[in-house]
């Protein structure tokens, strides 16, 4: 991941030297060089350690939690909370909510909400399969309330909307790096004490209270956690799907665990290094064709569940 | 250890009746019944997730619906009918599962933990399987590893739901066995649900018979014979 990081870094149009970057950081030098390194480089990758980290534990929580394979932040809706949200926010007009902080808060209320809505149907749910399939129902609902929105309003928003949804890592400033920095890192501590409850959740809810577990205090904790990580990656990169989904059956079948003591940080490296990698393709490409991540995850993501379905099937 | 005074257990409508009893530890006691009468229901019960209609159980002289969640966990283990396996679960970490009560926050196995967790692979005789993922395990050897992890978890009553079911006649021999020594050597209280009359028996545990007529739990006498508890508990001749 360290490597990826570096190449990462690197990648892009331009070439800048290691001690460009270090003044850049340390001195804050003010040569063209030194700008990007400092307002575009560095906030670009570490926005992808974020955000394939982030949404890996994410996807790698929802899978235990509703003991399947194929939940995630995004299958289970939750991520749609966060666009329709922020459709909300670029093409309603309302001035308040068009603001930057608008957006970012608007996909993170969104996520909650979302995930509060899952949260509500799982105490009356008990099969994990139905779940599933409100959270694909919420999705499409949810798609269906943006497409009206979208007919409705201006070509201008329709357009900034279309950008958000694609997903990008690059607009993320130098200076939200400290809102998303503050809120993950000490997140990931927290996340250190659901390595517990998540384990014995592998063996069912009944059960997992059994072992004396609180069972609606982790249920709670579980799908707060998931919103936050959604909710605020999607505010600052858009909807990216898959990562959730993929990296954390593919990190079963690396580690071939199911402990979660090793499962959260292989989540958080491989998720990582997944979006690093395909920054870096898209970094490379950007010379013939623009990709957006989302693009990328779902073009990889995809054939990757096919197949992990296949090889359960056996 | 487990106490019962005119106890009616059900979930909204009373579903079987338990004048007095006392159920000791040290002894394996098979819950022979017809289907759907009500033994998982009475095993849930125990466990104290179902309120008795009325009366009380009563758990070491507690009442077992008032216990708090830690507290049962370290009392009683209740494992489900049905237990498949799941990939990439080693067995070990399996059975470290029911060290979860008695683990800290972070849940890290200590010295204790780990030697209680090999004790309860080799009471149960499958210390050679603690690398092996729990969903590619025979049916015969899972039962066995969901007995080690309620064994980790070092409480003295132990309720099985249908452990039997699924295996062949030599496994649920040999499982009914393995129990009634861990009963008596590791003076454990387990209860059980089970159709396999002969079996039990055979091996010389007491029986807790369901009367279908009666809709009533109660011990069968020591030497009763094999046709009369059928007729009790199912209504032929």
């Amino acid at each position: 991941m360290l490597g990826l990081s570096i190449w990462h870094l690197n990648a892009g149009q331009l070439g800048i030297g290691v001690g460009e970057f270090w003044t850049a950081i340390l001195d804050g030098g003010n040569s063209t060089k030194e700008i990007i390194a400092r307002e575009f480089r560095i906030p670009r990758m570490i926005t992808a350690l974020i955000a394939g980290g982030g949404l890996a534990v994410a996807g790698m929580i929802m899978q235990t939690l509703f003991n399947n394979p194929l939940a995630g932040p995004y299958v289970l809706g939750i991520s749609s909370g966060s666009s329709l949200f922020v459709a909300l926010c670029t093409m309603t007009g309302i001035p308040l909510l068009q603001s930057n902080l608008g957006v970012v808060g608007g996909a993170f209320i969104g996520a909650l909400v979302f995930g509060g809505i899952i949260l509500f149907f799982s105490f009356f749910i008990r099969s994990s399969v139905s779940l599933l399939l409100v959270g694909l129902m919420l999705g499409s609902f949810t798609g269906s309330l943006i497409n009206i929105l979208e007919a409705t309003s201006a070509a201008s928003e329709l357009k900034s909307f279309a950008m958000w949804t694609m997903g990008s890592l690059q607009n993320v400033q130098f200076s939200d790096l400290t809102i998303l920095l503050s809120i993950y890192l000490p997140s990931l501590f927290l996340l250190v004490l659901l390595v517990k409850p998540l384990n014995a959740l592998l063996l069912g809810e009944q059960e997992a209270q059994q072992l004396g577990l609180n069972i609606k205090i982790v249920r709670i904790s579980c799908i707060a956690v998931t919103a936050l990580f959604t909710g605020l990656i999607t505010a600052f990169c858009g909807p990216i799907a898959f990562v959730g989904l993929a990296v954390p059956n593919v990190s079963r079948l690396i580690f071939r665990t199911q402990n979660h003591r090793i499962l959260l940080p292989a989540n958080l490296l491989i998720g990582a290094s997944f979006i690093l990698f395909g920054d870096i393709l898209i970094q490379l490409l950007e010379r013939t064709v623009i990709l957006p991540i989302n693009v990328f995850t779902s073009l990889l993501g995809a054939p990757i569940v096919i197949f992990i379905i296949l090889k359960r099937m056996k | 250890m487990i106490g019962f005074k005119d106890t009616t257990i059900g979930y909204t409508s009373p579903l079987l009746e338990i004048d007095n009893m006392c159920l000791e530890i040290g002894n394996v006691y098979v819950l022979i019944g017809k289907n759907g009468i009500g033994k998982s229901t009475f095993l849930r019960s125990i466990n104290g997730e179902i309120n008795p209609i009325q009366g009380e159980i009563q758990i070491g002289g507690q009442i077992s619906n008032k216990l708090s969640n830690s507290i049962r966990a370290k009392t009683l283990s209740f494992t489900a009918a049905g237990f498949k396996g799941i990939p990439f679960l080693s067995t070990f970490d399996y059975v470290a599962l029911g060290r979860t009560p008695h683990t800290g926050l972070l849940g890290r196995l200590n010295e204790v933990d780990k030697e209680q967790i090999q004790r309860s692979l080799e009471i149960t005789g499958i210390s050679h399987l603690t690398q092996r993922y729990t969903d590619q395990l025979s049916d015969g050897e899972r039962q066995l590893a969901t007995i080690a992890k309620s064994l980790a978890q070092q409480t003295p009553i132990i309720l099985l739901d249908e452990p039997s079911a699924f295996l062949d006649y030599l496994n649920k021999r040999t499982l009914m066995q393995t129990l009634k020594r861990i009963a008596t050597e590791e003076n454990k209280c387990i209860v059980l649900s089970s159709h396999d009359l002969d079996i039990c028996l055979e091996v010389g545990t007491p029986i807790l018979l369901i009367d279908q007529r009666l809709k009533r739990i109660h011990i069968a006498e020591e030497n009763a014979s094999k046709a009369s508890v059928i007729q009790q508990a199912f209504g032929i001749e």
